[in-house]
C-alpha cells in the first residue's frame, strides 16, 4: 500500500538565554518557575527584547546543514500562534516565518526551517506548570511528505537527529526531540499525530498508524482528518482532546521583523560544522575509503574528527579499518561515545604505525587498545606493561620446537590429514609466548617446522631402509 | 495649586514648598474632591515617605531629577511595582505590580513622586471614561460631561489640581481625546520614543504612554524625562535624548502650519469655530499657514478599529482565568467583550486578508499621507474630537462613540506625534486644537503649542 510520510520536528537550540529575554536556559537543573521573568510568563505589560541573536544563527547554520536557501534581505517575521493551553502564559506562542526553504536530507526534502519558542512544562496530574523552559528557543523543521515506509521514516529521523547532533547547536540532553508527523495512505486522509519524542516512537508510531489507517480502509471505513496523539507506554495512537482549529495567526506587533543578509550567512557558512551525509561522501572520496566504512565513522562528530586526525599521520585505510571494527567494537563493549574517550589522536596514531609496522600484531593492538581507552597513556609504555613486546624470531621458533616436542599426539593427528590439530599446537605456541607472538607467524612456522620434521624422518627411514 | 508646574519646581527646589507639603496638598485635594470625579482608583500609601526622602536629599544638598517632588497620577494600565494595575478591569482587580514599567522606573529616578494609578475605560477600550468596572469619572471642566477617554482619571486629576503631572497612554486618541474635553495639555509621542515596557496593551503597535500636564512646560518636562532608548524592547527608537523643556519658548516666526480642509468636513461646527479662532492666532504669532492635502483621513478610522481589535484579541489571551483572578472574557464590561469578539473573527485564517490585511494597508496609506503633507509643513493644526463631549449617561451606540476617534485615529496609523492644547471653549466646554508633527518633532509641536499658550 501506498503511504506519505512528513515530519514536523523540533529541537532546543543550545543557547544560553531565552529567545526574548534574559533568563537562563538550564531549566533541567533549576528548582521549578526559578528561571523566570516578566517576559517570559508574559506577566500584563512586560514586552519581548529584541530576539536572540546567537538563536537565529543557530537556525540559519542549521538551514545551512540542511542544504537550505536562507531567506536574505526579506523581513523574517515573528508571528503569534494562538491557543488555550496552561502550558502557555501569553495565550499564544512566538513562531518565525521561513529561515531557510527547499532543503534536501538523504533524499527527503525540506520544507521550511524555522525558530520557534518553547511553552512552559504542564503537570496534568498535579495540575502545576513549570515556565522554567517558557520561552526558550526551538528550530523546527518541516519535511514535505517524501517518505513512504515507517522504515524510511525512521532512516529520515536518523539521520536528523545526527545532523542536528553535529551541529552542536541543539541541547545534546535526551529528550529534547518533540516531532509530529503526517501520514494518509493511499484512498485515505492525512492524519496528523502528535507527542513524539524519540526515533524510535516515530517508528512505532508510524507503524501502528499504517496498520490502523489500512485495517480501516480495507473495511471500508472513512478515516477522519484529525490529530492524534502517540501514547510511548502503549505504543499506540489515540485521538487528541485539545483540538486547535484556527491559530489566529497574526505578525507579532512587538517584535520587528529580521532581516538577514548575505554576508551574515556568509560567515556562518564559513565557520559552520560540515554535515554527516556531506562528510561521509568526503571521507569515502579523499580517503579511498567505502561508503559504507565512511558512514560508520561518521556516526558521531568526534569519532570521524578523531578519524581524520589519525589519518593524517597513518595509512587511511589501515585507519578506516581499524575505525569500523576494533575501535567500534571496544567502544560499543565498553558503551562509550566517541566524545567521551580521553585518550589523544597521537597516542592512537603511535599504535597504529605499530600494527602497520608488523611490531604488534593486530590482536595484541586491539589489546593495547582497551588499555588505551581504559588508561591513556603512551602505546610504548602500555605495551611494556603488557609485556607484549614483539618475540625476536629465533625465541619463536625455540618456542615451536618445543611445541611440537612436547605435543607428539598432536602432531601425529596433523599428520595424518587432522588439519586442526595444527591450530591446537598454535595455541599452545601462543600460551607458550604469552601472546606475544604473531598468530600468523606462529601458523607459518609451525607448517614449516612440522614439514621439515616431516621430511627429516623420510629420509632418516629412507637411509634405514637401505 | 494654582501655579505652574515650572513656578512649583523652583519652589520646591528653593525650599519655598517642601516635597513633603506638595504631596499632603495633593492627597488633600484627592480627598476632597475624588468622591465625586473618580479620577483615581488606588492610592500610593508611600507617597509621603517618598517626598520625604526627596526633601531630606535637597536639604543635604544632593543632586535631584528633573521631576524633583512634583505629584505624579499614573493611568491604571501602567505597572508600578507594588500597586494595583487594575486596568479599570475586574479581571485584574487584585492583580499588583510585580515589577516597574521602565517610564515608572525612569519617573522615580527623576524624583517624580507617584499618588496613585488613575481611572480610565476598562483596558483603555472607550473614549469616554465611563467604561470602568469602579465607575465613570467626572469632567472637572464640565461637570456632567464625559472628560473623554481612555486616560479619563488622568486628564480628569490634572483638570482638577489633585496631582501635578501624569502619565497616560494614547492608542488611537486616549490621551489627546481627554486632554482636549478636560482643557489639559497631552502628548501622543511618535511611536517608539518613549519606551512601552510594562504598559498593559489595548493595541501594542499603536500604544504610547505620554504625559498629562496642566501647561506645555509640564508636558514637556514629563516627556524628556521619559523618552529615550531603551534596548531592552524591539519596538524602541534609538533616538538621541532630547530637551524639550529648554527651548519651548523660542515662538513661532517662519514655522510653516498646515490646515485641511478635511476637518471642517469630519468636525461639528461649533468645534471649528474655535479651531478656526486658534488657526488665526497662530497666524498672528507669525506662522504661515498653508493648506495641505489629507484625502484618506477619512479611512483611518475603520482601518484602526480592525487591527486593534486583532491586537487586543491577541493581547487578551493571557487573561485566561489560570494566573489573574476570573477569565477576561466572564467579568469584562461590553466594549471589552465586543473588540474581542471583533477580533477574534478579523484575525480568523479565513478572514485575515479580508480585513487584517487590508487595515494594513491603509496603515501605509496614512502613513504616506501624512508623511508627504509634512513635507510641505512643519505641523499641521486642526480639531482633536470631532465632537464637544456627552453628558455623563447617555446611551451612544458603538458607532457614535468610535467616532470620537476620528481624527485622532490616523495619526495613530501613521505613527507621528501630536500635541493638544487647550484653543478655546464653545458654550463653556473646553476644545483642544491637535497640533500634529513629524516623526520625533516632538519639540517643533511643543514649540507651537506653547506660543499659543503664551498668547491667551
Amino acid at each position: 500500500m501506498k503511504m506519505k510520510i512528513g515530519f514536523e520536528v523540533h529541537e532546543q537550540l543550545a543557547t544560553k538565554r531565552k529567545l526574548c529575554c534574559d533568563c537562563p536556559t538550564d531549566y533541567r537543573e533549576a528548582p521549578p518557575n526559578t528561571n523566570v521573568c516578566p517576559i517570559c510568563t508574559a506577566m500584563p505589560g512586560a514586552k519581548p527584547m529584541p530576539p536572540n541573536v546567537r538563536a537565529v544563527d543557530a537556525v540559519i547554520e542549521l538551514a545551512l546543514m540542511l542544504g537550505c536557501d536562507v531567506v536574505v534581505d526579506k523581513p523574517i517575521y515573528i508571528q503569534r500562534k494562538h491557543y488555550d493551553y496552561p502550558d502557555l502564559p501569553a495565550g499564544y506562542q512566538h513562531s518565525s516565518t521561513p529561515i531557510g526553504i527547499n532543503g534536501e536530507l538523504v533524499g527527503v526534502r525540506i520544507r521550511e526551517v524555522h525558530l520557534e519558542e518553547d511553552p512552559g512544562a504542564y503537570d496534568p496530574v498535579a495540575g502545576t506548570v513549570d515556565f522554567n523552559r517558557c520561552g526558550i528557543p526551538l528550530v523546527e523543521i518541516v519535511t514535505e511528505p517524501d517518505m513512504h515506509s515507517p522504515e524510511e521514516a525512521r532512516r529520515f529521523l536518523r539521520q536528523l537527529m545526527l545532523v542536528l547532533d553535529y551541529s552542536g547547536k541543539v541541547r545534546p540532553e535526551p529528550g529534547t526531540l518533540r516531532a509530529d508527523t503526517n501520514i494518509s495512505l493511499e484512498g485515505g486522509t492525512r492524519v496528523e499525530i502528535k507527542n513524539i519524542n524519540s526515533t524510535k516512537g516515530a517508528y512505532r508510531a508510524v507503524k501502528f498508524e499504517v496498520m490502523r489507517q489500512k485495517a480501516l480502509i480495507e473495511r471500508g471505513a472513512v478515516i477522519p482528518y484529525e490529530t492524534r496523539a502517540y501514547l510511548e507506554s502503549q505504543m499506540i495512537t489515540v485521538p487528541m482532546r485539545m483540538k486547535v482549529v484556527d491559530f489566529h495567526v497574526i505578525l507579532d506587533p512587538d517584535i520587528f521583523p529580521i532581516v538577514i543578509d548575505r554576508a551574515r550567512v556568509e560567515t556562518i557558512r564559513k565557520r559552520m560544522v560540515e554535515a554527516p551525509h556531506q562528510r561521509e561522501q568526503r571521507l569515502a572520496k579523499q580517503y579511498q575509503i567505502s561508503q559504507a566504512v565512511a558512514g560508520v565513522i561518521v556516526s558521531e562528530r568526534e569519532l570521524a574528527n578523531l578519524f581524520e586526525a589519525v589519518a593524517k599521520e597513518v595509512d587511511p585505510k589501515l585507519v578506516a579499518t581499524w575505525f569500523q571494527t576494533n575501535l567500534k567494537k571496544v567502544l560499543n563493549y565498553m558503551k562509550l561515545r566517541a566524545t567521551e574517550v580521553k585518550f589523544t589522536h597521537k597516542q592512537l596514531a603511535g599504535l597504529l604505525r605499530m600494527v602497520k609496522a608488523k611490531r604488534i600484531t593486530p590482536e595484541q593492538g586491539e589489546l593495547v587498545l582497551r588499555k588505551l581507552v581504559k588508561q591513556p597513556a603512551e602505546p610504548e609504555e602500555l605495551i611494556r606493561k603488557l609485556g607484549l613486546e614483539r618475540l625476536e624470531k629465533a625465541d619463536l621458533r625455540a618456542a615451536v620446537v618445543r611445541t611440537i616436542e612436547e605435543n607428539p599426539k598432536a602432531v601425529m593427528d596433523y599428520r595424518a590429514g587432522r588439519k586442526e590439530a595444527l591450530n591446537f599446537l598454535a595455541g599452545k605456541v601462543m600460551k607458550f609466548t604469552r601472546g606475544r607472538a604473531d598468530p600468523r607467524e606462529i601458523l607459518k612456522f609451525l607448517r614449516a617446522k612440522l614439514k621439515e620434521k616431516k621430511k627429516r624422518r623420510v629420509s632418516r627411514r629412507t637411509k634405514r631402509s637401505k | 495649586m494654582g501655579r505652574g508646574t515650572l513656578e512649583k519646581l523652583k519652589a520646591i527646589l528653593q525650599g519655598e514648598l517642601s516635597a513633603t507639603e506638595n504631596v499632603q496638598q495633593a492627597l488633600n485635594r484627592i480627598k476632597e474632591l475624588d468622591k465625586k470625579i473618580k479620577a483615581f482608583i488606588e492610592l500610593n500609601p508611600n507617597a509621603l515617605a517618598e517626598a520625604e526622602a526627596i526633601d531630606r536629599k535637597l536639604k543635604r544638598g544632593e543632586r535631584v531629577g528633573k521631576l524633583a517632588g512634583l505629584t505624579i497620577g499614573i493611568k491604571s494600565n501602567i505597572n508600578v511595582k507594588g500597586l494595583r494595575a487594575t486596568c479599570a478591569s475586574r479581571t485584574l482587580e487584585n492583580y499588583v505590580s510585580p515589577y516597574d514599567a521602565e517610564v515608572i522606573r525612569r519617573v522615580r529616578e527623576a524624583g517624580g513622586i507617584i499618588v496613585g494609578m488613575n481611572n480610565m475605560d476598562e483596558f483603555a477600550c472607550g473614549s469616554s471614561g465611563e467604561t470602568s468596572a469602579f465607575g465613570p469619572t467626572e469632567n472637572p471642566a464640565v461637570l456632567g460631561r464625559i472628560p473623554g477617554g481612555s486616560s479619563s482619571g488622568s486628564a480628569a486629576a490634572i483638570a482638577a489640581g489633585m496631582c501635578d503631572l501624569c502619565l497616560g497612554t494614547d492608542t488611537g486618541g486616549a490621551i489627546r481625546n481627554p486632554a482636549s474635553h478636560c482643557g489639559v495639555v497631552g502628548i501622543r509621542p511618535t511611536q517608539g520614543l518613549v519606551p512601552a515596557h510594562g504598559l498593559i496593551e489595548l493595541a501594542v503597535s499603536f500604544d504610547q504612554i505620554g504625559p498629562l500636564a496642566p501647561d506645555v512646560y509640564g508636558a514637556a518636562l514629563m516627556l524628556e524625562t521619559i523618552a529615550g532608548h531603551n534596548p531592552n524592547e524591539c519596538t524602541s527608537l534609538d533616538s538621541p535624548s532630547a530637551n524639550y523643556s529648554d527651548k519651548l519658548g523660542i515662538g513661532i516666526e517662519n514655522i510653516r502650519v498646515g490646515t485641511s480642509p478635511k476637518f471642517s468636513e469630519l468636525a461639528d461646527s461649533a468645534v471649528m469655530e474655535v479651531i478656526d479662532g486658534a488657526v488665526e492666532k497662530l497666524h498672528d504669532l507669525g506662522a504661515e499657514v498653508v493648506e495641505v492635502e489629507l484625502p484618506n483621513l477619512e479611512k483611518s478610522l475603520s482601518a484602526y478599529y480592525v487591527i486593534m481589535s486583532a491586537e487586543f484579541f491577541s493581547a487578551t489571551r493571557k487573561f485566561d482565568g489560570r494566573k489573574y483572578g476570573r477569565r477576561i472574557e466572564e467579568v469584562c464590561g461590553d466594549e471589552v467583550l465586543r473588540r474581542i469578539k471583533c477580533g477574534d473573527y478579523i484575525s480568523r485564517k479565513d478572514q485575515h486578508d479580508r480585513y487584517y490585511k487590508r487595515a494594513l494597508q491603509v496603515r501605509t496609506l496614512m502613513r504616506r499621507e501624512f508623511g508627504e503633507a509634512l513635507n510641505k509643513v512643519d505641523v499641521i493644526v486642526g480639531p482633536t474630537v470631532p465632537k464637544l463631549p456627552h453628558k455623563l449617561g447617555t446611551k451612544l451606540s458603538p458607532a457614535e462613540m468610535y467616532a470620537y476617534d476620528y481624527l485622532t485615529s490616523p495619526i495613530s496609523l501613521a505613527g507621528i506625534c501630536a500635541g493638544v492644547i487647550k484653543a478655546g471653549e464653545a458654550s463653556g466646554i473646553p476644545v483642544g486644537l491637535q497640533v500634529q508633527g513629524k516623526v520625533l518633532g516632538e519639540g517643533t509641536v511643543l514649540r507651537v503649542m506653547r506660543a499659543l499658550e503664551a498668547a491667551k
